[in-house]
């Protein structure tokens, strides 16, 4: 919990106060902690592409959204960060628990995460890797720059980070 | 009636509302008809109507209208259940229901087959779900407005058909300010 606790804490401290998620059992706990927030938005989505839309809304109501998903969903989602949320420039943080990353036990899992950071990178997307306890330190000053570049960004969580959070 | 009637048909109810325009036809005709800063133009992102209007009615208080399609609600039918669940009384889902796939030569949809979008909608938890022909779709469009408890789903059946139209020259991030402009939040412009 010390370790969800910890990301929720800073990304409400770089001001984001809207989220969403794509259940991961490595998001499990933050989605915890966000049920019994009263401070912030939080709902469950069915599927990340239409997350993408619903933040892009919440944007232009004002507030200031992240969607957390596993890496899995930046593949549903690249024509909806393309050519909306890249398009009309609007920050979003994507909260991404890293499958296939050491540690992981599903097999399957290790084709997304060959070539995750190649899409992010492709897509121009600022990452954060937070592969220690200490990176998450960084994340209430890097979602702040989302906002200043107006440019969604990615936090990417490795499994060995947030595997043992219990 | 086809879309750009039913347009031309309902613009002053839209003056007031926060407008998400769905791409393409839909957009350029609204465009066409009488732009106004608090209609949101999807340039991109077939299929978000929906979505990104239900985002802003989580948001703020305004009345939000989602101006959809049936092509592009059948390529995001998931969101009728995040709707069905958490949409909030300021947020109505307009489906102008036309049977095709207007702005790509007017090929037909499932919708004029055997689906029926109203039957998802309530299937998928959505508790006000009209299916109304074009001429009724105003009148049906004010009384989603003026009820205050609940949010609606409007499915306006029409006719295939486009008119002639260029796109919109609007730049996106003239689209997002002035909209945003119009809802109070950018103070720059």
């Amino acid at each position: 919990m010390k370790i969800s606790k910890k990301i929720i804490d800073n990304l409400k401290k770089g001001g984001v106060d809207f989220y969403l998620s794509v259940p991961c059992k490595l998001l499990a706990n933050m989605i915890e902690i966000l049920e019994n927030d009263k401070d912030v938005y939080y709902s469950a989505v069915p599927r990340e592409e239409e997350g993408m839309g619903i933040c892009a809304g919440a944007y232009l109501g004002n507030k200031f959204p992240c969607i957390m998903m596993q890496n899995t969903g930046i593949g549903n989602s690249v024509n909806a960060i393309v050519s909306l949320l890249q398009l009309y420039q609007m920050p979003v943080v994507f909260l991404i628990s890293y499958r296939g990353t050491p540690g992981e036990p599903v097999g399957a899992q290790g084709g997304m995460a060959k070539i995750t950071e190649d899409i992010l990178q492709t897509l121009r997307i600022p990452m954060l890797h937070c592969s220690s306890e200490n990176d998450l330190d960084k994340i209430s000053t890097f979602s702040k720059h989302a906002k200043v570049v107006e440019s969604p960004v990615a936090i990417l969580c490795d499994f060995n980070l947030m595997k043992d959070d219990t | 009636m086809n879309r750009f009637d039913l347009l031309n048909k309902i613009q002053n109810f839209l003056k007031d509302n926060l407008i998400i325009c769905n791409i393409g036809l839909p957009s350029q005709e609204l465009y066409k008809i009488n732009d106004q800063p608090n209609f949101f133009y999807m340039l991109g992102s077939m299929g978000l109507s929906s979505s990104i209007g239900l985002g802003l009615s989580l948001s703020q208080t305004k009345q939000v209208i989602s101006i959809d399609g049936d092509g592009s609600v059948l390529m995001n039918m998931n969101t009728l259940a995040t709707i069905g669940n958490r949409a909030p009384s300021n947020y109505t889902l307009l489906i102008i229901d036309n049977g095709s796939y207007g702005s790509t030569g007017d090929q037909r949809t499932f919708t004029d087959e055997n689906t029926s979008l109203k039957d998802v909608a309530v299937g998928a938890g959505c508790k006000k779900v009209i299916e109304c022909s074009g001429e009724e779709t105003l009148n049906e469009l004010s009384k989603a407005i003026e009820d205050k408890n609940n949010s609606y789903v409007i499915i306006s059946k029409i006719n295939s058909g486009n008119v002639k139209i260029d796109p919109i020259p609007l730049n996106p991030i003239t689209i997002r300010d002035r909209f945003r402009k119009f809802i109070g939040i950018v103070k720059y412009l």
